[in-house]
């Protein structure tokens, strides 16, 4: 059956509209996990709250499972979903780059705009930051053009790397997300014992 | 500590152990049986002799002619630019990765079309698009290109014009003498026509 | 305190959607109707197996009704069908070959252990069905060699077919080599053939999706 609009069951003009209905559902879950709150994502990185990461890694390894169910019940053809493809050094280095501003900045770039829908002022200066950013990057890009396309791989997946079956990698990646659940309980625990002045 | 959490552990880490049991090893994929019957229906993978020689002789980077004999046939007479694979070896070495490159349109070549399109079969099997079969064969490409029987002389225009196309073939691909022609009808001209799909053809 | 903590219906409720969008994926699963028993490489074999094919001169006994269990196929469209056919042969056209009770049908011969033989206007259109019946686990269906077209011509004389191969198909008809050898004898290009420079597909491309 799906993916839809490869298979022509509904129209490619509709793309748009299914962006705009999962933008929204997404900006929801966001602001109901509340990503909104610079202190809830920042907590990561002092141990005092993991809810980031639990939310991110209930969404991958739910995403995951269930794609590959619906692959064996023919809801989902997962050899047409497309693949973005893999730059190795530069994707490091735009993690790096995206971890510190998460640090500094206390958002990441979707959950600044769900903190400006709540009304937050810092948000608003955070996204002003990030399209100068974006501005600056874009009149700079001759100038690491050929970083920026360096490594490329192609539209691989682990599968195709490794020779794996994409299961096992679902399995270690469920264990691996679980273990990181009980583990962060763990450590938020103990660090929040010797927190005075924040209150949850 | 909350209830909720072991649930949802155990829950998760059951569905994960289950992806395992869903392929147990997923091999070539394949097109449904019934897809592949909807297309052996089809006759839209015949391609014409006068096609195949057409595009040989405008060279054609597209078309690649897989010629599904074996080795021995294939040593002794191949088409001009052509590629064997035999069908016993269709999954041996790395055949397979020779189907379904864009941009390009393989024709099997056989020695009629049955072999041919029994090679088909199997490729469009494991889901290959752009394959076609050479209609008649080799066996065909000589009654028609190799040797071309002139048509009856009130046969209509097209039948001349074939067949002069066909003479002009028969040159390029034997090295013929051109014979005279008083007729002007007749006439040797290799021309290049406007590129058609492939899959128009019919033997 | 998280939030879901505070109201755990919600994880409950998130869970058991999960859990029943998963269930109805299994109970609404279809079993198809045909699935592949060979694999590609028996496939290839089975192609050069004697017995899967039905020979112009078995057809004498078929039509003669000596032949008990042998039911023949015609693939034909109805139309062309009612034109003629070799008597005591039903119509099937190719394009409801896979319905339902057609297959069931199949099944239910097989497991009788009639032979069924697939016949189109000649070889070649009989072919594709034939393989692809059994790819799916039809031992018993055959196909008949030279199709109704030499049938047609040698209704009169079928027995003769064992003694000569003009209703086999996949044989050359002429010397190739010889007969595609330039005319007058001049220049023929006796170098040995040049490896053909082909493109081939890279391994690691995943078939590119609808981006």
């Amino acid at each position: 059956m799906g993916p839809l609009i490869p298979n022509g069951i509904i129209g490619g003009g509709w793309d748009f509209v299914i962006a705009i209905l999962l933008g929204v559902a997404f900006g929801f879950i966001l602001e109901a996990s509340g990503f909104s709150s610079s202190r809830n994502i920042t907590g990561v990185f002092y141990g005092y709250n993991f809810v980031v990461l639990r939310v991110f890694f209930t969404a991958l390894i739910v995403a995951m499972v269930g794609l590959m169910y619906f692959d064996y019940f023919g809801w989902l053809d997962l050899s047409k979903i497309f693949i973005l493809p893999t730059y190795v050094t530069p994707m490091i280095f735009g993690g790096v780059v995206m971890g510190l501003g998460f640090i500094l900045g206390g958002f990441c770039p979707g959950t600044s705009f769900t903190a400006i829908a709540i009304g937050k002022l810092d948000a608003l200066l955070f996204t002003i930051g990030l399209y100068i950013g974006i501005f600056i990057f874009s009149l700079g890009y001759p100038l690491i053009e050929g970083f920026y396309n360096s490594g490329n791989l192609g539209n691989v997946t682990l599968t195709d790397v490794t020779g794996i079956p994409a299961a096992w990698f679902a399995l270690a990646f469920t264990v691996v997300a679980l273990a990181a659940f009980w583990g962060t309980m763990i450590i938020e625990k103990r660090v929040r014992k010797n927190m005075k002045e924040y209150k949850f | 500590m909350n209830r909720n959490y072991i649930f949802l552990t155990i829950l998760m880490i059951v569905l994960a152990v289950g992806t395992l049991m869903l392929k147990p090893a997923k091999q070539l994929k394949q097109i449904e049986p019934e897809t592949l019957l909807k297309e052996i229906v089809q006759p839209t993978r015949y391609i014409s002799t006068d096609e195949v020689a057409k595009r040989l002789i405008q060279g054609d980077p597209s078309l690649l002619l897989v010629d599904v004999r074996s080795e021995a046939e294939f040593e002794k007479y191949s088409l001009p630019r052509s590629l064997n694979i035999p069908t016993e070896k269709l999954m041996a070495d790395d055949n397979l990765s020779y189907f379904g490159v864009p941009g390009t349109k393989v024709v099997f070549v056989s020695n009629d079309d049955i072999k041919a399109d029994q090679t088909w079969v199997l490729t469009k099997r494991l889901g290959f698009n752009s394959t076609y079969v050479m209609k008649g064969g080799l066996n065909c490409w000589m009654e028609t290109i190799i040797d071309p029987v002139e048509p009856s002389p009130d046969a209509e225009e097209t039948e001349f014009k074939t067949y002069s196309f066909r003479k002009g073939a028969q040159m390029y691909f034997t090295g013929a003498q051109v014979d005279d022609f008083n007729d002007s009808k007749v006439e040797v001209q290799v021309r290049r026509k406007e590129k058609t799909s492939v899959a128009s053809g019919g033997c | 305190m998280h939030i879901h903590e505070l109201n755990p219906w919600r994880t409950l409720i998130a869970v058991v959607i999960f859990v029943v969008i998963l269930l109805a994926g299994f109970v609404t699963m279809t079993k198809p109707l045909l699935t592949y028993h060979l694999d590609m490489n028996e496939s290839i074999q089975q192609l050069s197996d004697e017995n899967a094919y039905f020979y112009p001169w078995e057809l004498d006994g078929f039509i003669k009704k000596e032949a008990q269990n042998v039911v023949l196929f015609d693939i034909r469209d109805n139309f062309i069908f009612g034109q003629g056919h070799i008597p005591g042969a039903e119509n099937i056209s190719a394009n409801d070959l896979t319905q339902e009770d057609n297959v069931e049908r199949l099944e239910k011969l097989n497991e009788m252990g009639v032979t069924v033989v697939l016949y189109g206007e000649n070889q070649l259109q009989a072919n594709g069905p034939w393989m692809l019946f059994r790819q799916v686990g039809f031992d018993n269906v055959k196909i008949l060699a030279g199709g109704y077209q030499y049938y047609a011509e040698n209704k009169e004389n079928l027995l003769a077919a064992k003694d000569n191969n003009s209703f086999k198909k996949g044989i050359p008809r002429y010397d190739f080599a010889e007969k595609a050898a330039p005319k007058d004898g001049a220049a023929v290009s006796t170098t040995a053939k040049k490896p053909v420079q082909v493109q081939r597909r890279q391994k690691s491309t995943v078939a590119a999706g609808g981006c």
